[in-house]
């Protein structure tokens, strides 16, 4: 069978800064490649352009091109699950799809049932999608793709907020439709686990241009990663350690859906502590609820005081949220202004001028000093997030899913950053994360999240 | 009721009552609106907030309209004030019942209308409930990095303005990469179909209203 060939292409987004140079590769139809590069190196470009989003939004093809082989059809998971949806509900959305591809009228229920069933969400259907979690977006969002049954599926980092028995279970229905179905898929992601026994070519993106790796460095890439990762070793907090927050009877509920129901916790001080817990469970909303943006029943205290009786003002400059979106935490146009801003209320001068440039040099921002937030990419602006908010040193900072977009030497660095300040200041870190990998040593406590209550873990693993 | 339909009976009687001064076929209009969005079943609390709302403008129009124009013409001052109310009401019968996304059907199905145009137009009714959500995100976020943004500040509308318009640009990727490709055939999960009673909906209280509207005081 032919394949999807790409003979020295050539993408900018701006005339004469190339994302993507003289770049040659072919994917095989029929088989699961996995696409790897650090954050920004052009992959969802590459992706963008094979669904052909771009350069019909954007950018100009300056060279070479990208032939698909017998008219087959292309579909996207987007890296971004808020960045995919026209309508308001999976039912209607999927509807809307089926229509686009004028699918028969009397078809169109069974086809939707069986795409959401297939990815296990059928009981999202009717829900509104922004009281869905992000998790359970891509879930969605992979639905969408296999109703519409294209014969090739590209995945933008699909999994980077969904828990690990979720991505195992799609990661398996994945291979199902390529072994049963003979769909090409081709995955972009960081994290590596998983793989190993699935995949059939790993390519690598790197300056500007794309390598496929050989059988054996293939697998040395997966082993490699497999062994720096994933476990952590973390203790119950002693019970006299100092505490940050204290939850009282704590109730949140969604919509009428409980999520939270816990009679006492404490959060210790100075600590990282880890949230896990599987999509939609409502981690997110408990951060919410922390940063008073969502109400709740019961008292959250802050050093023996009710979060609600502290002044807005005051309290947004102890406790920051991280938000899972990057997007929102921008509120001005380039980087370098969103720089400029977070200096200005700096607490104290640990973030000076040089070591604002160490960290950009660090996290390979520099050079986007002037480019405007929007167009960085995703795993760009999970970076520019986590540094601006680290300049105004809050107290406490409630990180949602930071590490979504990011490659692994990229989580060293921020956690590198972070580990510096924490050096000389106290911070308190509560972090969401389904990944693990490259949080090692750095999380001293587990909190699991499941049936309506958090509970610390105890793990030790042998290294 | 056929959601186009609706909206043309609507718009049509709105009209109609902007350019006649039957202050007795306005009260008609409020309470058959009234009573319509109450056998609908319409939250005490969301009909009190909606009967507030024309309150200061029909108020102060009427009181310019009574007392500081040189006929002191009461009646049609009284026209004034049920006409806001009328207007508010009409909208909200129509808006509060019907689905967005029921229109947007029906527009395409029933009167024609570019599929662009009316998924165009549901985005935007989505947009207004995310809009606010944005603006109190924004306004949280400004305030951890220690901006109080207040809701009058240009930079908190400037960048809403900014997230909007990339917005649009998000929502056309998203409807391409899920099939839509614009002025081609599609095919309807739901048939929204035109009976014959909708004609009669649509007709009868027109035929009612004009008599009303040229006799009535």
């Amino acid at each position: 069978m032919s394949n999807i060939d790409i003979k020295n292409l050539s993408f900018s987004y701006q005339p004469n800064v190339p994302t993507l140079e003289n770049m040659t590769a072919q994917f095989e139809v029929g088989k699961f490649s996995l696409l790897v590069g650090s954050s920004g190196s052009g992959k969802s470009t590459l992706l963008k352009i094979l669904t052909g989003l771009l350069p019909t939004f954007g950018g100009e093809i300056t060279r070479g091109r990208i032939t698909i082989p017998n008219q087959l059809t292309v579909g996207l998971v987007f890296q971004n699950p808020n960045h995919q949806f026209t309508l308001d509900t999976p039912r209607h959305e999927l509807e809307f799809v089926l229509e686009n591809l004028r699918t028969n009228p009397s078809e169109i229920p069974n086809k939707i049932i069986s795409a959401l069933s297939f990815c296990e969400v059928q009981h999202l259907i009717d829900r509104q999608f922004n009281t869905l979690s992000g998790g359970e977006k891509q879930k969605v969002a992979l639905a969408i793709v296999i109703a519409m049954d294209r014969d090739i599926i590209l995945l933008d980092e699909p999994f980077a907020s969904i828990d690990p028995k979720s991505r195992t279970e799609l990661i398996n229905k994945l291979v199902c439709l390529r072994d049963d179905k003979h769909k090409t898929i081709i995955i972009a992601d960081h994290d590596l686990l998983g793989y190993q026994s699935i995949v059939n070519n790993i390519y690598t993106i790197k300056n500007h241009d794309i390598q496929t790796l050989l059988h054996d460095e293939g697998r040395k890439l997966l082993t490699e990663f497999e062994q720096q990762s994933p476990t952590i070793n973390c203790t119950k907090p002693a019970s006299n350690s100092s505490i940050s927050f204290m939850f009282n009877q704590l109730n949140i509920s969604i919509q009428n859906h409980k999520l939270l129901n816990q009679v006492s916790l404490p959060i210790p001080k100075n600590k990282v502590t880890l949230i896990t817990g599987e999509n939609g469970i409502g981690k997110s909303t408990l951060f919410l609820s922390m940063t008073k943006l969502m109400k709740y029943h019961g008292q959250i205290t802050l050093a023996n005081v009710d979060i609600q009786s502290i002044k807005a003002k005051k309290y947004a400059r102890q406790v920051a949220l991280i938000f899972q979106d990057s997007e929102n935490q921008f509120l001005t146009v380039t980087m370098r202004e969103e720089l400029e801003l977070s200096k200005q209320h700096r607490k104290t001068n640990y973030f000076n001028d040089e070591v604002i440039k160490e960290c950009l040099t660090k996290l390979n921002l520099l050079a986007l000093l002037d480019q405007v937030v929007y167009t960085l990419s995703e795993g760009q602006k999970k970076k520019l997030q986590l540094l601006l908010m680290m300049i105004v040193e809050p107290e406490i900072m409630l990180l949602d899913e930071p590490l979504k977009g990011l490659d692994i030497n990229s989580i060293h660095q921020i956690i590198q950053i972070i580990n510096g300040y924490r050096g000389q200041h106290q911070q308190t870190i509560i972090i969401i994360s389904h990944q693990i990998s490259g949080l090692n040593n750095f999380v001293d406590h587990q909190l699991h999240f499941e049936r309506q209550h958090l509970t610390y873990l105890e793990t030790h693993h042998e290294s | 009721m056929n959601p186009s339909f609706k909206l043309i009976l609507i718009i049509l009687i709105s009209f109609e009552i902007s350019f006649t001064r039957s202050l007795i076929t306005n009260c008609l209009l409020i309470i058959i609106c009234l009573l319509y969005l109450i056998i609908n079943k319409i939250p005490t609390k969301t009909l009190g907030i909606i009967l507030l709302v024309p309150i200061v403008p029909a108020v102060a129009l009427s009181i310019t309209i009574a007392f500081f124009t040189p006929a002191h013409d009461y009646h049609f001052a009284l026209v004034l004030f049920t006409r806001m109310f009328a207007y508010v009401l009409l909208g909200t019968s129509f808006t509060l019942i019907n689905s967005p996304l029921e229109l947007a059907r029906s527009l395409e199905q029933n009167l024609n209308l570019p599929s662009k145009f009316a998924y165009g137009s549901l985005a935007a009714f989505g947009v207004l409930p995310k809009m606010r959500l944005t603006i109190l995100t924004l306004q949280k976020a400004a305030l951890m990095r220690g901006i109080r943004l207040s809701f009058w500040s240009p930079k908190l509308y400037f960048k809403a303005l900014l997230i909007a318009l990339n917005w649009s640009d998000e929502l056309a990727q998203a409807m391409i990469s899920h099939g839509y490709v614009e002025d081609t055939a599609r095919t309807y999960a739901h048939k929204i179909s035109i009976k014959h009673t909708d004609w009669l909906y649509l007709l009868v209280p027109l035929f009612i209203i004009q008599p009303l509207l040229l006799m009535l005081p």
